[in-house]
């Protein structure tokens, strides 16, 4: 096999120059497809991120009906044992916060608003995301206090401060009547815009009092240790869970919709890869064509000599692979490289202002995820594979005779 | 002993368009230790039977049969495999792979062979040393002489310990004293290993180390001559 790899890496830098232009093509190919999607999906994976560690949870444990209708009804009966069979499911869970969360009225002296009620636990909550980090005034509550915490928009549509009180107004569990008066000890700036201007947090076991719901809670969030154990964590548990009347979600079961619109917006940065995968193809099977071409003799030569064909096509394979590894590498370092320096860009101006207004910072960020890498080399090693076709066909079909004598 | 044997071997090409019969009836032996020259003029037909004898390619009828097995009804994978154990090569142009050294062309053919490491480097040492290359093996073809190329391609072809040699107008492409040198190789391994050479040439200087001359005209086997090389040669 050695001498193959050696074979094939030496033909390949017979035209020096041909081959550091096709190397190049691929490295700007790669390069660009990376940046492109780079920059489309740095912001979406922001969303997600604070989407994932605000609300959903990598994985969430749910009653089977919640999902058709998200009352406290269907809410479902968490005590330790349960905990303690969640957490046996699958050793690489990490973390886990139970949370209750229901549509209430909340209420100052004079008008009402419609507002997302969260029970939390905030030693577990602290665990998933940096929730305290966005008090913007005041301090996060605590457990079996009778206070919330206040998002700044429904705050200030209700023109509430901290120390002041807040009604809230709604149904418990199974018709029971929920309402009471709370203090607010803290306003947050949430990160999720549409919680920013509805939500109100509470003690977990505050919640569960007011809604008539000791013991239950209506989502379990659960953090794998590594991410990309998401899927593998929640199949533990759905088998695990199986004649329970409870249902386990990943997180993009969850959004969709956040995953279809980035999907949308990804559309354009993947047809111009494919357009520049296609361009780029052509030229790289200017090269191999060529490559084969002028080595018709080589082969037939080679050939009578007693190289099987198979073996000849596997060093025109690898040069090919060769070929296209550099390129690939060398276009994943490059555009690492920028992405690392432009990361984030700041907006100025009425730009900045617009994302401001949308509750994120005035950046646009960078995508470090890996799949957007590999993927490049995956598009490469296809296009490498239709661009060896070519030789393929040629060797197996090549005439010792006809090839020895060009 | 016979190691190669033509049977009634006939080659007419475009048989359905204007026929052109390069091989007419071809019958030869050739034993262990020859060294024969085909010759004849252009169009003789001597390289198309140095083609049906390597293997390249298939007669219109007869046969060829090389150390008792007859090679013109193998499949193509198993002639390929067959011509790598048992025929050697020497081409006209050299045909050296132009990216490895001396030393790296002659060891591949015995890696093709599966050969152990140690052996293969220390039989391209040694047949490296035979053509007078030792000092040359770290050399690519591009580095060389015309008549060191041709002379790595010898101990290419000799490399992978073949019944015989097949060499398709060896010294077409040399100077006199390189032609000199390979032939008097060629003739050293021949005398000294039993190596046996078929050669087709229009050289008369491979012709006059020939011991065995067959001479082609139109296809057919005009004269078949076996001759005492050293009193040709003190003649």
């Amino acid at each position: 096999m050695k001498i193959y790899l050696k074979l094939a890496w030496r033909n390949i830098w017979r035209n020096k120059r041909r081959t550091i232009i096709t190397v190049s093509a691929i490295i700007f190919a790669v390069m660009l497809a990376i940046i492109l999607q780079s920059v489309n999906r740095g912001s979406y994976e922001v969303m997600i991120d604070r989407m994932v560690s605000f609300n959903t949870g990598y994985v969430q444990i749910q009653d089977m009906r919640y999902d058709e209708e998200s009352s406290l009804d269907n809410s479902f009966w968490y005590d330790e044992e349960l905990r303690d069979r969640i957490l046996n499911a699958d050793l690489r869970i990490e973390r886990m916060a139970p949370r209750i969360e229901t549509f209430m009225l909340a209420a100052n002296h004079t008008s009402t608003r419609g507002s997302v009620v969260f029970g939390k636990n905030p030693q577990k909550e602290k665990k998933f995301n940096d929730f305290e980090n966005y008090l913007s005034e005041g301090r996060l509550f605590e457990m079996n206090e009778q206070s919330v915490v206040l998002a700044r928009g429904l705050a200030e549509r209700l023109q509430l401060g901290v120390a002041d009180t807040l009604v809230l107004i709604g149904q418990g569990r199974f018709g029971m009547s929920a309402s009471g008066l709370f203090e607010i000890v803290g306003i947050l700036d949430h990160p999720v815009r549409q919680l920013n201007n509805n939500g109100v947090f509470m003690a977990l076991d505050t919640a569960q009092h007011l809604l008539s719901a000791e013991g239950y809670i209506t989502g379990l969030m659960i953090a794998p240790v590594h991410e990309r154990q998401t899927n593998s964590v929640a199949s533990s548990l759905k088998e695990e869970l199986k004649d329970e009347e409870l249902a386990v979600y990943t997180w993009p079961e969850l959004i969709p919709e956040l995953l279809e619109l980035m999907e949308m917006d990804l559309a354009t940065p993947r047809l111009l890869t494919v357009v520049l995968y296609v361009v780029i193809g052509f030229g790289f099977l200017g090269t191999i064509l060529t490559m084969t071409l002028e080595r018709l003799r080589e082969f037939g030569v080679l050939l009578s000599v007693g190289m099987q064909r198979f073996k000849l096509s596997a060093v025109l394979f690898i040069e090919t692979i060769f070929i296209s590894i550099i390129g690939v590498l060398a276009g994943i370092a490059v555009a690492w490289l920028i992405l690392v320096l432009i990361d984030p860009i700041y907006l100025t101006g009425e730009a900045a202002q617009a994302v401001i207004d949308m509750g994120f910072d005035p950046v646009i960020p960078m995508s470090f995820a890996a799949d957007q890498f590999y993927r490049q080399g995956f598009f490469v090693f296809l296009v490498a594979v239709a661009v060896f076709m070519f030789p393929l066909i040629k060797i197996s079909r090549l005439n010792i005779l006809d090839a020895a004598r060009s | 002993m016979a190691i190669l044997q033509t049977k009634n071997l006939s080659k007419v090409y475009n048989p359905d368009t204007v026929p052109v019969h390069a091989l007419r009836d071809v019958s030869i032996t050739i034993d262990k230790g020859e060294f024969t020259s085909i010759v004849g003029p252009s169009g003789s037909g001597k390289t198309t039977l140095l083609n049906m004898l390597g293997g390249l390619d298939k007669p219109t009828s007869g046969s060829v049969w090389v150390n008792g097995e007859e090679i013109t009804s193998m499949k193509e994978s198993k002639l390929i495999d067959f011509r790598l154990h048992n025929i050697g090569f020497v081409f006209q142009h050299y045909n050296l792979i132009p990216v490895f050294t001396a030393h790296e062309n002659v060891s591949f053919i015995m890696l093709l062979q599966n050969r152990s490491k140690k052996e293969i480097r220390e039989r391209a040492d040694d047949l490296l040393e035979q053509v007078g290359l030792g000092d040359r093996k770290n050399a690519r073809p591009v580095q060389m002489s015309g008549g060191q190329q041709q002379r790595v391609a010898v101990a290419r072809a000799l490399a992978s310990e073949p019944k015989f040699i097949l060499a398709d107008e060896p010294t077409a492409n040399l100077d006199s004293t390189s032609a000199m040198n390979l032939l008097d190789i060629m003739n050293k391994m021949n005398r000294e290993q039993n190596v046996t050479f078929v050669f087709s040439t229009h050289d008369q200087r491979v012709i006059d180390r020939a011991r065995r001359v067959i001479t082609m005209v139109d296809g057919a086997i005009h004269k078949d001559e076996y001759r005492d090389v050293e009193e040709t040669a003190e003649n």
